[in-house]
């Protein structure tokens, strides 16, 4: 029970956290305004929490999923995002039970087939969620005649999105990369 | 807890390799920190990003900055170009 909990608010704080970020520099950084489809960066907390806590972190970052436009930017949609940020969330679920029906089971030595240790693993699982993502969210938002501000849904949006999770989650781990781990070999030294 | 901490240390392992394998293991913070800024100046400045303004973004010392130019500048990282407007300013270019 208190794992679930640690795991619970750390999964929410880094999806708020990355929210917040990402909504911040596609709002008011003058020469990324307006582009910020290209590097969605929650959804390295949708990856990151998912492989490595497992699917019981799946309900906190449902909830920093809506946090965002429902609590801290409230009216930013004008549709209601209940069920396009669950299937978001669930795009890594998918996406790990996809390759799992593959023989590609999640593991964390050298031998299993997919290594959580391994960011070119982790590449590929959130390559495959950012596909789902991107097809499911769009389907269900073409299905309904939803559409983003200033945007509409089609075959570009799909695009944008795929690019977007891309883009987001490696910018994030690469700025994780950088900023933990110089900071945790000074801290053994 | 200590799954938790098994997690996230199997995390750390994983942007480690990543580090690793994006080259940057031998920059100190500090060196990092003056790359970073590098970074984000080309991104303002595409004809490259004076030394004065690195110091000034960056947070760190000239000598700290000047040292950190020259070790990226000799393993082929970054460029210094003298600078056309002004002739006592260097110019610092992101090698591709």
């Amino acid at each position: 029970m208190k794992n679930f909990l640690t795991l619970s608010v750390t999964s929410f704080i880094f999806s708020v956290v990355l929210w917040v970020l990402w909504h911040f520099l596609d709002s008011h950084v003058l020469f990324l305004a307006g582009k910020g489809g290209f590097f969605y960066l929650p959804h390295a907390a949708r990856v990151l929490c998912i492989v490595y806590f497992g699917y019981r972190a799946i309900p906190a970052l449902y909830l920093g999923e809506l946090v965002g436009p429902y609590v801290l930017e409230a009216g930013l949609y004008s549709f209601s995002t209940l069920i396009p940020s669950l299937i978001s969330v669930m795009s890594v679920p998918f996406a790990l039970s996809f390759l799992n029906m593959l023989g590609f089971t999640l593991g964390e030595t050298r031998t299993s087939p997919l290594n959580r240790r391994n960011y070119k693993h982790i590449f590929l699982i959130t390559f495959i969620s950012a596909g789902f993502n991107a097809l499911i969210v769009n389907l269900y938002m073409s299905r309904n005649n939803l559409s983003f501000p200033n945007a509409m849904t089609d075959i570009e949006q799909v695009y944008r999105f795929l690019i977007g999770d891309l883009l987001g989650t490696i910018i994030v781990f690469i700025f994780l990369a950088m900023l933990l781990i110089p900071v945790l070999r000074q801290a053994r030294s | 807890m200590r799954e938790f901490y098994k997690n996230i240390n199997d995390a750390l392992a994983m942007l480690d390799g990543l580090e690793k394998d994006l080259n940057l293991r031998h920059l100190t913070p500090n060196e990092l920190k003056v790359f970073y800024t590098i970074i984000v100046r080309s991104e303002c400045n595409k004809f490259g990003s004076n030394i004065s303004d690195i110091v000034e973004n960056s947070g760190m010392s000239r000598s700290t900055v000047y040292k950190t130019l020259k070790k990226l500048s000799l393993e082929g990282i970054i460029q210094l170009h003298q600078s056309e407007e002004d002739g006592r300013e260097s110019l610092v270019i992101l090698n591709n």
